[in-house]
C-alpha cells in the first residue's frame, strides 16, 4: 500500500498520517530492497515537496508538506542503510534491544542472579585488549615516538581480520533477511520462523557494533 | 549533545582508573559490553574478606563520555561500600546523578552490569576457594 501523500483528485499535499516508513514508500516489510528504486522515489517525493512549490498555499498545506518532508528524509536515511534498516524493522517487529537490556539489569539485581552478557566473554576480552594496545600506541606517539614496526605490523594483520569478520557478518545479515523475507505474505501472528529470523538479525547485529568499532579505531590508529 | 558538568567533570578526571590484579583471590572483575553502540567496560573490586568492605575499586572504559563518567561514579560509590550496599546501586541512581538523558540510559546500565558482575566474580572465587579442601601438613 502506497502512502497517499497527494490527493488523489486535486493533488494537494495530505495531512501526515500514522505510518511506518516501508509503507511510505509503497513498499512491503521486506529487507531485502531495491535501493536504486528507493533513491529514485526519493528523489521524485522531495522535488513534489519542496518548500518553494508551497509558498503560495495554505498555512495548513504549507506545514504538511514540512512535515511530510521530514519524515521523508528520516525514512530514507533510514532505509537505505543496511544495518539502520534491520534495527528499524526490528523495532517495528517489537524487539527492543535496550528495553530488553535493562530489563534483564532489573531482574538480575532483583534476584541477585546472573545477567549474561549477550556476546561471548571471549569477544569482550579480544575487543578490550585491542583498545589497550591501541591506546598503548596513540600514547607513544604523543610522546614523539616512532612506532613500534611490530606493532604496525600486528595491528595491520589484525585490521584484515576485522575487515574479514565484519564482511562475514554482513553476510550472515543478509541471510536473515532472506529468511525473513521468505515468509513474506504467508506470515501470520507469532509465526515461528519470522521470529527466528528476527532473533537471528538480534544477533548479528549485537557482534557487529563491536567488530564495526574495531574496524574503525584500528583505521583510525594506523592512519594517525 | 550537551554532556552535564558532572559528566564533564568525570570525564576530564576520571577517578580510579587503572588496573587491579585479576589473578588475586581478593580481586573481581567485570568486563562487560553494550552491543547498542560496541563500547566496553571493565571494573575491578578489592574486596576485604573479614569485613567484606569493598577497599579498592578501578576501571577502564572505551567507550563514550557517559560511560566513562558513570563508571567513574561508580567506582568512587563503590568504594567503602560493603558488597551487599554495593549491589544495591541502581543504574537509575547514575543516570539521577550525572543528569544523562535518555539516550544515554544504557551506559549507566553498563555500569551497573559492570559492578555486578565484579562482585559476582569475586564471590565466585570466594566459594571456590572455601570449597577446596584445606592442606593438611603431615
Ligand atoms: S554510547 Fe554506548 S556506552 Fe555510551
Amino acid at each position: 500500500m502506497r502512502a497517499a501523500h497527494f490527493c488523489e483528485s486535486c493533488g494537494k499535499v495530505q495531512p501526515p498520517a500514522p505510518t511506518d516508513y516501508f509503507s511510505y514508500f509503497g513498499l512491503p516489510r521486506k529487507l531485502n530492497i531495491d535501493t536504486a528504486q528507493l533513491e529514485r522515489e526519493f528523489y521524485r517525493l522531495s522535488r513534489k515537496l519542496h518548500p518553494d512549490l508551497y509558498a503560495r498555499a495554505s498555512e495548513q498545506e504549507q506545514e504538511w508538506s514540512t512535515e511530510r518532508s521530514s519524515l521523508l528524509n528520516d525514512a530514507y536515511r533510514t532505509l537505505r542503510d543496511p544495518v539502520a534498516r534491520t534495527e528499524y524493522l526490528l523495532k517495528l517487529e517489537g524487539v527492543q534491544l535496550e528495553e530488553q537490556s535493562k530489563a534483564a539489569t532489573d531482574r538480575a539485581r532483583e534476584s541477585g542472579g546472573e545477567k549474561k552478557q549477550v556476546v561471548p566473554p571471549e569477544l569482550l576480552e579480544e575487543v578490550f585488549e585491542l583498545n589497550m594496545q591501541l591506546q598503548e600506541l596513540k600514547l607513544s606517539k604523543q610522546m614523539g615516538e616512532a612506532a613500534d614496526e611490530r606493532v604496525v605490523r600486528d595491528l595491520t594483520a589484525a585490521k584484515q581480520g576485522f575487515e574479514a569478520r565484519l564482511s562475514g557478518l554482513d553476510q550472515r545479515l543478509q541471510q536473515t533477511w532472506a529468511a525473513w523475507d521468505e515468509r513474506s505474505g504467508q506470515r501470520h501472528e507469532g509465526d515461528a520462523e519470522s521470529r527466528k529470523a528476527l532473533e537471528a538479525m538480534v544477533e548479528v547485529l549485537n557482534t557487529r557494533s563491536y567488530i564495526r568499532n574495531l574496524v574503525r579505531d584500528v583505521n583510525a590508529a594506523l592512519e594517525a | 549533545m550537551a554532556y552535564s558538568d558532572k559528566v564533564i567533570d568525570h570525564y576530564n578526571n576520571p577517578r580510579n582508573v587503572g588496573s587491579l590484579d585479576k589473578s588475586s583471590p581478593e580481586v573481581g572483575t567485570g568486563l562487560v559490553g553494550a552491543p547498542e553502540c560496541g563500547d566496553v567496560m571493565k571494573l575491578q573490586i578489592k574486596v576485604n574478606r573479614e569485613t567484606q568492605v569493598i577497599e579498592e575499586a578501578k576501571f577502564k572504559t572505551f567507550g563514550c563520555g557517559s560511560a566513562i563518567a558513570s563508571s567513574s561514579l561508580a567506582t568512587e560509590w563503590v568504594k567503602g561500600k560493603t558488597v551487599d550496599e554495593a549491589l544495591s546501586i541502581k543504574n537509575t541512581d547514575i543516570v539521577r546523578e550525572l543528569s544523562l538523558p535518555p539516550v544515554k540510559i544504557h551506559c549507566s546500565v553498563l555500569a551497573e552490569d559492570a559492578i555486578r558482575a565484579a562482585i559476582r566474580d569475586w564471590k565466585t572465587k570466594q566459594e571456590q576457594t572455601a570449597s577446596k579442601p584445606v592442606e593438611t601438613k603431615a
